[in-house]
C-alpha cells in the first residue's frame, strides 16, 4: 500500500565519488551573552546519515545554518571535503538544503523550482530540463513538474524540495525537520523513502529533528544535543539501549530510572545497590558524576517465575492499560514505581491489581547512567 | 474499512440530532439593516449629488463646447503625463524604502515608518508651500548646489513640471510604500535562504524571488497612486506654471471663474470615464500577465 515512490536505482549518473564529509571544529554560536552552540566537534562521514536531535532551543538548526552559510559562527571551524568553507557564501558550499517548511518558490512550476539551481549555474536550457525532469522522475513526480506548489500536496511538495535540492549534485543534504508537517501516516513513508533515496545516491546527510523515533528510524548515528553541546552521539540503538545521562534516557522515550549506589565496576559490568530492589548485575560505560541511576526500558522490563535466573524482584501490578499494539502495566517494587511493556500478543493470563508478581531484566538492558536533575 | 466506521460514528459522537448539521447555514433575517447607515449616508450625500452632477453634465452641449476648449485638451493630457510620470517615480521611491523598511531591524523600522508616515499626517498645503521655499530661486537647493560649485546661477527649480511632480510624489509616497511592504513583509523568509543554497547571488535573489513575489504590491500601489495623482489640485497651483495645470485646476476654473456649473460636470465626467477605462485597461493586462505566468 505504501509502495516507495522513490526509487534510488533508476537514476542515471548515480556512480557519484565517494564524498560530503563536513566536520565542524570547535564551532561556536553566541548572541550577545547567549551561547547557542557551544565549542561543537561533529563529523559526517562521507555517505553517512548523522541525525542532530534535541529539543527547541538546543542549538541543533543553529548548526545547521551554520554548516549551510546561513549563519556566521562566533568561533571554530567548518570543513567541507577537509576544505575550510568559512569565508564561503551559501551559494559556494555546494549543499543541498530541505528547510521546514520546504520553501518552494511559489510562484515557479515543480520543474521550475527543480530548474533553479541549474539556472544559477548557468547549465544550458535542454540539459538544464533535462535534468530537472529526471530528478522529479526520481522522486515519483515526473508527470507533476507543470504544477505550482500550491497545486501539491504535503508529501509531493516535500518530494519536489528534495528533487530541487538533490539535482545540482551537492555534495551532501541538509535537512531542517522536513517532516514536520506531515501527517503520522505519510511522515512514516517519506522517512523510508528518504532512507533509500539517501543509501542509492551514497550522499551524507545531516538531518535536523526533536522527533526520537524518526532519528531512531533514519539514521546512522544520532548526536543528542542539549543546551548547545552534544551529550551522547552513537547508533541509534547503542543511544538508546546504553544512555549516559538520565536527560538522555528520557528524552529519548518512556524508560524507568532507579537511583543507585555503585558497589564494584569493572569495566563493561557493574554492580550496583538499587536499594530496595537489591543488587544487580548492570551494563556500565564509565560515565561518571555524582549520583547514579539504572535506566531499564520498560519493553526490557519482562515477567518471570521466581525459579528464573539473572536480575529480578517481586513487585505489585497497580494498573493495566491496553495502547492497542502494547500493554503498559504499572507496577510498584520495592518503593519505586516501575512501567512495564509488553505486546498485546504476548499478553499471557489476565493478571489482577495487588496481585504479587516476578519481573526481571536481563544485565545488558539495564544501564548504569549518570543523574543529572 | 475506516472511512464508514467513522461516518457511522460520528454523528453518534457529536451527539448531535440527524439534521444537526444544518443549523449553521440557517439564515438570518435583518443583517442588511446593519448596511442601513452607510447607505442611507451614501445615497443622501454621494449618490443623488453625483446623479445631478451627470445629468447637467448633459445640459447645454456641455461636452462639446469643453472638448472645443484647446486649455481643456491641454490639461488633460497634463493629467495623464504628470500622473504617469509621478506614480512610476513614486513606486520606485516607495519600493526602496519599502525594501529598506522590510530589511530593517525593528528599532530602525519604527522610526521610518515614522517618517514615511509624516506626510500622511501633514496637510497638502503645508507640503506644497515648503516645497516650494526649499526650491525656489534663492532657496536651500540652489543655495547649496551654488556652494559646492554645480551651478553658477540659481537654476529654476519651481513653477514647472519637475516641481509638480516633486511634490506629488512626497504626498504619494506613503500609499506606495505600504501596499509594497506588506506584498514583501508576506514574504517567507526561507525563499531567499533557499535560493541562496542553490546558487543564487544577492542579484539573482532580487530579480527572481523578490521582484515577483512583490508583485501584487507593487501593482496596488501603482493603481492606487495613479488614481489619487490625476485628481490633484492644489500642487499645479502652488508648484506648477502656466502650462501645468491638470484637469481638476480646469474643473475650478469652469466653475468659479466662468460659473459654467455644466461645463464642470462634464469635466468631471471625462475625469471619472477616463480614468476608470484606463483602470479597467491596467487590470486585464495584470491578469493577462498573471496567466501568461502559469502556463
Amino acid at each position: 500500500m505504501t509502495a516507495s515512490v522513490i526509487s534510488a536505482e533508476s537514476i542515471p549518473g548515480t556512480g557519484r565519488a565517494a564524498q560530503g564529509a563536513i566536520e565542524l571544529r570547535q564551532v561556536s554560536k553566541h548572541y550577545g551573552d547567549v551561547v547557542a552552540v557551544d565549542e561543537l566537534d561533529l563529523t559526517v562521514q562521507p555517505g553517512e546519515f548523522v541525525t542532530l536531535l534535541g529539543p527547541s532551543g538546543s542549538g541543533k538548526t543553529t548548526t545547521m545554518m551554520m554548516v549551510a552559510g546561513f549563519e556566521e559562527h562566533t568561533a571554530g571551524t567548518v570543513l567541507i571535503d577537509g576544505r575550510p568553507v568559512d569565508s564561503l557564501p551559501p551559494r559556494d558550499r555546494n549543499l543541498g538544503v530541505v528547510f521546514q517548511n520546504y520553501a518552494l518558490f511559489p510562484h515557479m512550476s515543480a520543474l521550475e523550482n527543480v530548474e533553479f539551481a541549474l539556472r544559477m549555474r548557468k547549465v544550458p536550457r535542454p540539459e538544464r530540463r533535462q535534468r530537472a525532469e529526471e530528478a522529479l522522475d526520481r522522486v515519483g513526480l515526473g508527470k507533476m513538474g507543470g504544477r505550482k506548489p500550491r497545486q501539491l500536496s504535503g508529501g509531493q511538495q516535500q518530494r519536489v524540495a528534495l528533487a530541487r535540492a538533490l539535482v545540482f549534485n551537492p555534495a551532501a543534504l541538509l535537512l531542517d525537520e522536513p517532516m514536520a508537517a506531515l501527517d503520522k501516516r505519510l511522515r512514516e513513508q517519506m522517512q523510508e523513502e528518504i532512507k533509500t533515496l539517501q543509501k542509492g545516491l551514497g550522499i551524507s546527510v545531516l538531518f535536523v529533528t526533536h522527533d526520537q523515533d524518526e532519528a531512531m528510524a533514519m539514521s546512522d548515528r544520532i548526536v543528542v544535543m542539549k543546551d548547545g553541546k552534544i551529550v551522547q552521539s552513537g547508533p541509534p540503538e547503542e543511544v538508546y539501549n546504553h544512555p549516559l545521562t538520565d536527560w538522555v534516557a528520557s528524552f529519548l522515550g518512556d524508560t524507568n530510572l532507579i537511583p543507585c549506589t555503585i558497589v564494584e565496576r569493572n569495566g563493561e559490568e557493574a554492580v550496583v545497590d538499587l536499594g530496595g530492589l537489591g543488587l544487580a548485575k548492570v551494563r556500565d560505560r564509565g560515565a561518571s558524576g555524582e549520583n547514579y541511576a539504572v535506566s531499564i526500558r520498560p519493553e526490557h522490563l519482562k515477567f518471570r517465575t521466581r525459579a528464573a535466573a539473572g536480575n529480578g524482584c517481586a513487585a505489585t501490578l497497580v494498573s493495566s492499560t491496553n495502547l492497542g499494539a502494547t500493554v503498559r502495566h504499572r507496577l510498584t517494587a520495592g518503593g519505586h514505581e516501575l512501567q512495564l511493556r509488553e505486546l498485546s500478543s504476548d499478553r499471557g493470563t489476565r493478571i489482577l491489581p495487588d496481585e504479587e508478581l516476578w519481573v526481571g531484566w536481563d544485565a545488558d538492558k539495564a544501564q548504569l547512567l549518570v543523574l543529572e536533575s | 474499512m475506516s472511512n464508514a466506521t467513522l461516518e457511522r460514528t460520528r454523528p453518534r459522537g457529536r451527539g448531535a440530532p440527524p439534521g444537526a448539521e444544518t443549523a449553521p447555514r440557517r439564515r438570518r433575517n435583518g443583517w442588511w439593516l446593519l448596511l442601513a447607515p452607510i447607505l442611507a449616508f451614501d445615497v443622501v450625500l454621494f449618490l443623488t449629488p453625483l446623479g445631478k452632477l451627470v445629468g447637467a453634465s448633459f445640459a447645454d452641449n456641455a461636452y462639446q463646447r469643453v472638448l472645443e476648449d484647446p486649455l481643456v485638451v491641454r490639461a488633460l493630457v497634463n493629467t495623464l503625463t504628470i500622473s504617469l510620470a509621478s506614480t512610476i517615480v513614486t513606486v520606485v521611491l516607495g519600493y526602496i524604502i519599502a525594501m529598506v523598511l522590510w530589511r530593517a531591524g525593528t528599532v530602525t523600522r519604527v522610526i521610518l515608518f515614522a517618517v514615511v508616515l509624516l506626510p500622511f499626517w501633514t496637510g497638502i498645503l503645508v507640503k506644497n508651500f515648503a516645497w516650494a521655499v526649499l526650491l525656489q530661486d534663492n532657496g536651500i537647493v540652489n543655495a547649496f548646489l551654488q556652494g559646492i560649485g554645480l551651478t553658477g546661477a540659481p537654476i529654476p527649480l519651481l513653477h514647472n513640471r519637475f516641481a509638480v511632480i516633486v511634490g506629488m510624489v512626497h504626498c504619494l509616497l506613503p500609499y506606495a510604500v505600504f501596499p509594497i511592504f506588506s506584498s514583501l513583509a508576506s514574504i517567507d523568509d526561507r525563499l531567499g535562504l533557499a535560493a541562496r543554497s542553490l546558487g543564487a547571488r544577492e542579484g539573482s535573489v532580487f530579480r527572481r524571488i523578490t521582484l515577483p513575489l512583490s508583485m501584487p504590491g507593487i501593482s496596488a500601489a501603482g493603481l492606487l497612486v495613479f488614481i489619487i495623482s490625476t485628481g490633484f489640485f492644489i500642487t499645479p497651483v502652488v508648484m506648477g506654471g502656466p502650462g501645468d495645470m491638470m484637469i481638476a485646476n480646469q474643473i475650478d476654473y469652469y466653475a468659479r471663474q466662468l460659473t459654467d456649473f455644466s461645463g464642470a460636470a462634464a469635466l468631471a465626467v471625462i475625469l471619472t470615464v477616463m480614468v476608470s477605462i484606463l483602470v479597467a485597461v491596467y487590470q486585464r493586462v495584470l491578469k493577462a500577465g498573471g496567466q501568461h505566468e502559469d502556463n
